[in-house]
């Protein structure tokens, strides 16, 4: 056994996973005709299962799925992969969740699956299917639904007020002011999460600087963090948080525990920027309110702003990649297929995913909300450019610094040259 | 694993000189043979000595899980030791450590005491006082959260004492509800060790210091007090240990933050390992609390004379 062999069990037993022990049989070495797809355990799992079972009428070779329940997703994930438990297909972010990875020559370019048949790249929304591009090499394909963050309203509550959905950032501002001086929370905000305070620096930076600033930071070029564009991009937030647009309290209070879904549905805040799941997130525990009076509208524009209007952030979709050592590329690639077919866009339609496939478009009906799909699928389609969230976009090694950054950006620990300098040192390989 | 470590090494000193024949000699009881002590042996060798060498090489080595380790070096400690938030993150666990003690050691020994009495709702409220050891450090923290949440939970209702309610946003409220959730999951466990100690302090003393005009606080002080010295270390040592080692309750309640205000060593070193898949750095951290918690509980049996195991009832009999 090699030493990273031995370290790497130690370290999955540390990780308290609940797969097989070391040194059994791995998926991909042993049998021979199955092949296991590794995907996040959660509701969306009924959806795979009956793909799986599609599959499996019809192939010689089976497919088994496993899944990881719960948040550590990619910790385990990584923990596992350069070992005989290796799945052959996961799921995963695209972005920077695979590029270790792919550095790591683990993972199988799908250039040679896309030779064969074009659809497994034409069936997709394009500025979707670039986020598992790396290096110019295809290694993912789209296999859920697609999340672009919105900014969320409480119609109520701005009717009360007499304040419109703002379409401009001034507007947005003059929306702030209005809504504190009546004593409700402009913004909420999950700030003890990080991630959803990170959003606010996603849009802003687009609008502002367009996607250009953040792909030459990705690349390597430290230098876009401290232009113009990002100072003026930090100020406008240091005025927006400054103008108590998101209260005093909102470091204590977390999306994932429903607190600030729950400050938008009782009417205690105004909006909310958030991925699309905040709709099924509010269904969930407030049908009538998710139904009636949840607003939706694009992120304000930025006049004089280079990044054009349209553009988006969030998670493009959730992927499927295929490792290298797998004993069945072929099958791995028939399955690959069954991602644009018609029965899995109703599939994902009806429990409220959107897929982003092209064929989407003629199902969007059936949805489980049509206009609100509909809504979210003409944004994805028509957006020039799609930012994949930042913290998914860097290796997974910067999200913690990132996360800490954003958070000590907002709460008056970091000021922008001390937020442009932690940026900075963000690993990017 | 370092804390499998830290809990056996203390102990183990402790132990060893202690073990001399209290009754008869050593030639008339026999030893046992060393084949008894095979199974404890390998098990600890398996658990806690071999992957305690691994960590050890792991520090001097880069590793993301992916690829082959390869060696560097010291390159894992430099940077561990410039580093100004590990640095901070030793200050915050021995704060949180000192907290933990300072708070729970006499409320555990006023509990402890009085739980030992004979009052008639006595069980009662000590199996209500007992519940918090019951659950897990998990649903401690996840329930404290809920508790805690600004709009929803206690501040909301009682904004006289948390204003705003923002206790996960300020370093100072955030230790502070850490150092307060230990304190209410871990004072039961010392409450149950003094009521023990306390029960089992000769009632001959207290009688005579009666006759003696002794009142209760004297009786307390002057009796009870120095009655517990065994057991005040022992819980201490728990308390030390077990401050240095904790983790689940800042990974649930406050994940390191606000910023890295509350990210404390163990934390940290989760943190490096697989939250930023370094675990180089990951092994570094883990090995200097495993010799940071060693050294201190040294101190803490040397100091108060734990080792030598002086009994509390001289001049009785």
């Amino acid at each position: 056994m090699r030493f990273s062999r031995v370290l790497a069990c130690g370290v999955a037993l540390a990780a308290a996973l609940s797969l097989t022990a070391c040194g059994g049989n791995g998926s991909s070495a042993g049998g021979g005709d199955k092949i296991h797809v590794l995907v996040y355990g959660d509701a969306t799992n009924k959806v795979e299962k009956a793909i799986v079972d599609k599959f499996n009428k019809t192939s010689e070779v089976k497919v088994v799925l496993d899944t990881i329940p719960g948040a550590d997703y990619q910790q385990k994930l990584q923990t596992i992969i350069n070992t005989p438990q290796a799945p052959d297909i996961f799921f995963n972010w695209g972005g920077g969740s695979i590029v270790p990875f792919v550095k790591a020559d683990l993972l199988l370019p799908l250039d040679d699956f896309i030779a064969k048949d074009a659809k497994l790249k034409d069936a997709f929304l394009p500025s979707v299917f670039d986020s598992a591009v790396v290096d110019g090499k295809a290694y993912g394909v789209p296999m859920r639904g697609t999340q672009p963050v919105m900014l969320f309203h409480n119609k109520k509550v701005l009717a009360d007020a007499g304040v419109q959905p703002p379409k401009t950032w001034d507007e947005l501002l003059a929306a702030v002011k209005t809504l504190k001086a009546k004593g409700i929370t402009p913004i909420a905000l999950g700030g003890g999460d990080q991630w959803p305070t990170l959003m606010w620096f996603e849009y802003l930076y687009d609008r502002i600087a367009g996607p250009e600033l953040f792909n030459k930071a990705l690349s390597g070029d430290k230098n876009a963090w401290a232009g113009e564009d990002s100072k003026k991009a930090l100020s406008m937030l240091r005025e927006l948080v400054d103008a108590g647009a998101f209260g005093t309290n909102y470091d204590s209070v977390k999306f994932t525990d429903q607190g600030s879904p729950t400050l938008l549905a009782r009417g205690k805040a105004a909006f909310e920027l958030m991925g699309s799941w905040e709709y099924s997130t509010i269904q969930d525990f407030d049908k009538p309110f998710a139904e009636k009076n949840l607003g939706y509208t694009a992120f304000p524009t930025v006049p004089g702003g280079k990044g054009d209007p349209a553009n988006l952030v969030g998670n493009t979709n959730n992927f499927y990649s295929v490792l290298k050592k797998t004993k069945h590329p072929e099958a791995a690639a028939e399955f690959l297929k069954l991602m644009y077919s018609d029965d899995f866009v109703k599939q994902q339609l009806a429990i409220g995913n959107l897929p982003t496939t092209t064929n989407t478009e003629q199902y969007l009906d059936t949805s489980a909300n049509p206009a609100y799909s509909r809504y979210q699928y003409d944004l994805v389609k028509k957006a020039p450019s799609f930012q994949l969230s930042w913290d998914q976009a860097y290796p997974q090694s910067a999200s913690t610094a990132m996360h800490q950054a954003v958070q000590q950006f907002f709460n008056g620990r970091l000021d922008a040259d001390g937020f442009i300098k932690a940026m900075q040192a963000l690993p990017t390989e | 694993m370092t804390t499998q470590m830290t809990r056996a090494s203390a102990p183990r000193t402790v132990t060893g000189k202690t073990s001399r024949p209290v009754r008869g000699t050593a030639a008339d009881v026999g030893r046992p043979g060393f084949a008894w002590a095979v199974p404890a042996t390998l098990f600890f060798a398996l658990f806690a000595i071999a992957p305690l060498v691994m960590v050890a090489v792991l520090s001097f080595m880069n590793w993301n899980g992916l690829a082959e380790p390869e060696f560097v070096g010291l390159d894992n400690w430099k940077r561990v030791f410039d580093d100004p938030v590990m640095i901070q993150s030793i200050w915050l666990t021995l704060l949180l450590t000192f907290l933990g003690v300072a708070l729970q050691t006499p409320l555990s020994i006023l509990l402890g005491v009085w739980a030992a009495g004979k009052q008639r709702n006595r069980a009662v409220l000590s199996a209500i006082y007992f519940v918090p050891l019951l659950l897990s450090s998990t649903a401690v923290s996840v329930l404290w959260r809920a508790l805690l949440d600004p709009n929803f939970g206690v501040p909301a209702q009682a904004t006289w004492l948390f204003g705003d309610g923002n206790l996960f946003g300020a370093q100072s409220t955030a230790i502070g509800v850490l150092a307060f959730v230990s304190t209410w999951q871990f004072t039961p466990l010392h409450t149950l060790i003094y009521q023990g100690a306390a029960r089992a302090i000769p009632e001959v003393l207290y009688q005579a210091a009666e006759i003696d005009g002794a009142g209760r606080f004297r009786q307390f002080f002057h009796i009870t007090l120095p009655q517990l010295r065994n057991s005040i270390i022992t819980s201490m040592i728990l308390m030390v240990v077990g401050g240095l080692t904790t983790f689940e309750t800042v990974l649930i309640l406050t994940q390191g933050g606000p910023g890295t205000d509350t990210t404390i060593s163990a934390y940290y070193m989760y943190q490096k390992a697989f939250k930023s898949f370094d675990f180089g750095a990951g092994a570094a951290i883990a090995l200097v609390l495993v010799v940071a918690a060693t050294i201190i509980s040294l101190i803490v049996v040397r100091l108060s004379g734990y080792d030598k195991m002086r009994g509390t009832m001289e001049g009785m009999s």
